[in-house]
């Protein structure tokens, strides 16, 4: 079996550890001996080929670097990118990249900038002065199907793990929220929502490397995308996690809530 | 000074000396900080009036990686020459710690006995502090991507300096880093005198540009710049194929030019003091004396000697500081003589919260050369995590090195001295608050 991940302008989005996610599923394929393959989605690369991936992963920019993004982002590329996600293919949208799936992003200075308009939502910066939404990010995650797909891998309620830092809120509409927030900001700090889900991908103001912390997410992830590929079910060789379910609990013990969540 | 000032001048500095005093015989600190906040509400221009007493000049030194090094090189080198120099060497680098060095050296009615006077100075603080107090010199070292839920980004601070620098008069000299193109870019917009530093030494060209990098983006127009070749991060030889802009000239051969410590990083940092020490006319003869005597600051490249074996401690607090560090250790694990490093991850303020940029640092490089790696620190397991995501191989069937997890920083460093003989070198590569909990480990005592 062969997996090609593309990954979205990975010079201009990885401001965060965003390549974490790539080298995650990546390397959870080369350990199952599925074969993978990384293709960049650059500003040189034709809509032909966002058709040959099986995973999009996209991670967050600097201003200068969105900008530059999203006018790159339109016409036949953007058509490429939204038949791919409208049919099923599984992405990962971290940091920054969510405010590209939704209607559009209006920056505490300057113009309001259209997104894909793919997402039902919303992203504002509240303002120069506003305070960013910074920290550990914990959150269930409760869309459908996802919710009830990992909690069959994995046994127990998906918890996600990770970390958040954007000044821009997003406010979902006819979307669902990936999850609920337990502890963090989330969107917009104001609601409790985590993250958008739409067909199999999902959108999260956390940070790049949210897939080694939480591997359940990556297999998903590359189960969705052979099952897409090769129209079959696709049993995943189990991988020692220990190290994962190590800095899980960590972080957990540390926000005082690992006696929380083990009890639910 | 008018009259009043000078009394204020006097009560303020009064002041501050007594709290200073407190607060080192109550053990309450280093008092670094909180003598520079008291003085300065009494006195709001007590930094203008500091510097202008500095008989020779300040000089700031600004950049993300590099800037305690470079000090400490200018400082030796200055005061080799028999003057007498102020230096922030706490490493507080706030407007509060600016003033609390200087203080230091000021007598009871506020006289500053100095001939010159080197501060380190915050990324971010540059812009406040050059409203209204005027340097002698300005060296900017590089800007790299640091810690970005405290500093912003790197496109910003640029403009935010260039904005702050212009309006200065002709009598400061700045000092920049020709390999960083968003500081060229800066310098070349300047009106005041302008001197750079730089490599011009292909044959350290990296086989590719790493991944940790911001600006390989034309800073005027935008175009994806043309690289001959990339000596770390995006420093190297360049130029915009849109709109021309290309690297400055540099004053110095750095072929020609002696370097500190290890690494391509302190050949910068050796540059950048020289140049600038040569620009005050000291002669390059004893410029190059002071190199080759020269000492690393703690935990910068330092060399400790523990139970007979060598230890080298090399502060890495960022991607590209680490990507450069690894690359300094693997030349010498090539030598064979260094089978064991140890890894310390900490997340509290000093580090940054956020520990997601490990996974912009090219640890597959580290791993490649096998041996022992040992990993410790606040986030020990994120740590761990990236080091067994740096192999293709699933964990059972790797075989050329040895990942030793402890949380427990003292067991971490006893498992890693074991692993080192008396023949070899143990390196040690912490964040910054891990730097200072090893050094305290190690040599028994605290240092801030």
């Amino acid at each position: 079996m062969k997996i090609a991940i593309g990954w979205l302008y990975p010079t201009l989005m990885s401001t965060y550890g965003d390549r974490g996610n790539v080298i995650c599923i990546q390397r959870r394929c080369q350990w199952r001996d599925i074969e993978v393959e990384v293709i960049p989605l650059k500003k040189e690369t034709t809509p032909e080929v966002f058709e040959g991936v099986d995973i999009i992963v996209g991670g967050g920019a600097q201003d200068r670097q969105q900008e530059i993004v999203m006018r790159d982002l339109q016409g036949a590329k953007a058509e490429a990118l939204k038949n791919k996600l409208d049919r099923g293919t599984p992405g990962v949208f971290t940091c920054g990249s969510p405010q590209l799936l939704g209607h559009y992003y209006e920056p505490a200075l300057g113009k309001r900038i259209d997104g894909l308009g793919l997402l039902d939502m919303v992203s504002k910066h509240p303002g120069i002065d506003a305070r960013r939404c910074i920290g550990n990010l914990v959150f269930e995650i409760t869309a459908n199907p996802i919710a009830s797909e990992l909690a069959a891998m994995v046994g127990e309620k998906p918890i996600a793990i990770g970390f958040e830092n954007h000044g821009g809120r997003t406010y979902l509409n006819d979307v669902q929220p990936l999850g609920k927030v337990i502890r963090g900001y989330g969107n917009n700090g104001e609601d409790q929502t985590a993250g958008a889900f739409y067909q199999n991908a999902i959108a999260t103001y956390s940070h790049g490397p949210l897939l080694p912390k939480n591997p359940f997410i990556a297999d998903w992830l590359i189960v969705k995308a052979l099952q897409n590929k090769y129209e079959r079910a696709i049993e995943l060789k189990a991988i020692d996690d220990s190290i994962a379910i190590a800095a899980r609990k960590a972080m957990l013990q540390r926000l005082d809530l690992f006696n929380v969540l083990a009890t639910v | 000074m008018q009259l009043l000032d000078r009394i204020r001048l006097g009560l303020a500095v009064g002041v501050a000396k007594i709290v200073t005093k407190i607060v080192r015989s109550l053990s309450l600190g280093a008092a670094s900080v909180l003598p520079g906040e008291i003085s300065r509400r009494l006195h709001p221009r007590l930094l203008p009036l500091l510097f202008e007493q500095v008989s020779k000049g300040v000089i700031l030194i600004v950049g993300t990686n590099g800037k305690t090094t470079t000090s400490l090189l200018l400082k030796q080198i200055l005061s080799d020459r028999g003057f007498a120099v102020v230096h922030n060497s706490s490493g507080a680098n706030l407007i509060n710690g600016l003033i609390t060095a200087l203080l230091n050296s000021t007598n009871l009615t506020g006289k500053l006995i100095a001939d010159y006077a080197i501060l380190e100075v915050d990324e971010n603080i540059l812009p406040l502090l050059l409203q209204d107090c005027q340097p002698k010199y300005i060296l900017a070292l590089n800007l790299f991507r640091d810690q970005l839920d405290r500093y912003g980004e790197v496109d910003t601070i640029a403009q935010r300096w260039g904005k702050a620098i212009s309006p200065l008069s002709k009598d400061t000299t700045i000092v920049l880093n020709a390999d960083d193109p968003t500081l060229c870019s800066l310098g070349q917009q300047l009106t005041q005198k302008v001197l750079y530093f730089g490599l011009n030494e292909p044959e350290l060209y990296l086989e590719e540009i790493p991944h940790a990098v911001d600006s390989i983006y034309c800073p005027s127009c935008g175009h994806l710049l043309d690289y001959k070749g990339v000596y770390l991060s995006h420093l190297g030889d360049y130029q915009c194929p849109s709109c021309g802009f290309a690297k400055s000239k540099t004053a110095l051969d750095s072929k020609e030019y002696p370097q500190i410590l290890i690494g391509v990083y302190n050949k910068y940092n050796t540059l950048a003091a020289g140049l600038l020490a040569q620009e005050m006319g000291i002669e390059t003869d004893d410029i190059f004396q002071t190199v080759k005597n020269f000492k690393a600051a703690f935990g910068r490249a330092e060399e400790l000697e523990i139970d007979r074996k060598q230890v080298r401690i090399l502060l890495s607090k960022n991607p590209v500081g680490m990507n450069e560090t690894i690359r300094a250790v693997n030349k010498i694990k090539k030598t064979g003589k260094s089978p064991t490093t140890l890894l310390v991850l900490n997340d509290r303020i000093p580090d940054g919260t956020d520990v997601s940029w490990i996974w912009d640092v090219d640890t597959e490089e580290l791993v490649k050369l096998g041996g022992n790696l040992v990993i410790s620190g606040d986030r020990t397991y994120d740590m761990a995590l990236r080091m067994t995501y740096s192999c293709e191989k699933i964990a059972t069937d790797r075989t050329n090195f040895n990942l030793i997890v402890k949380e427990n920083l003292q067991e971490a460093i006893d498992t890693a001295l074991e692993h080192t003989s008396t023949t070899e070198t143990l390196h040690i590569i912490p964040t910054y608050s891990a730097m200072l909990e090893v050094r305290e480990i190690l040599v028994g005592r605290k240092i801030l």
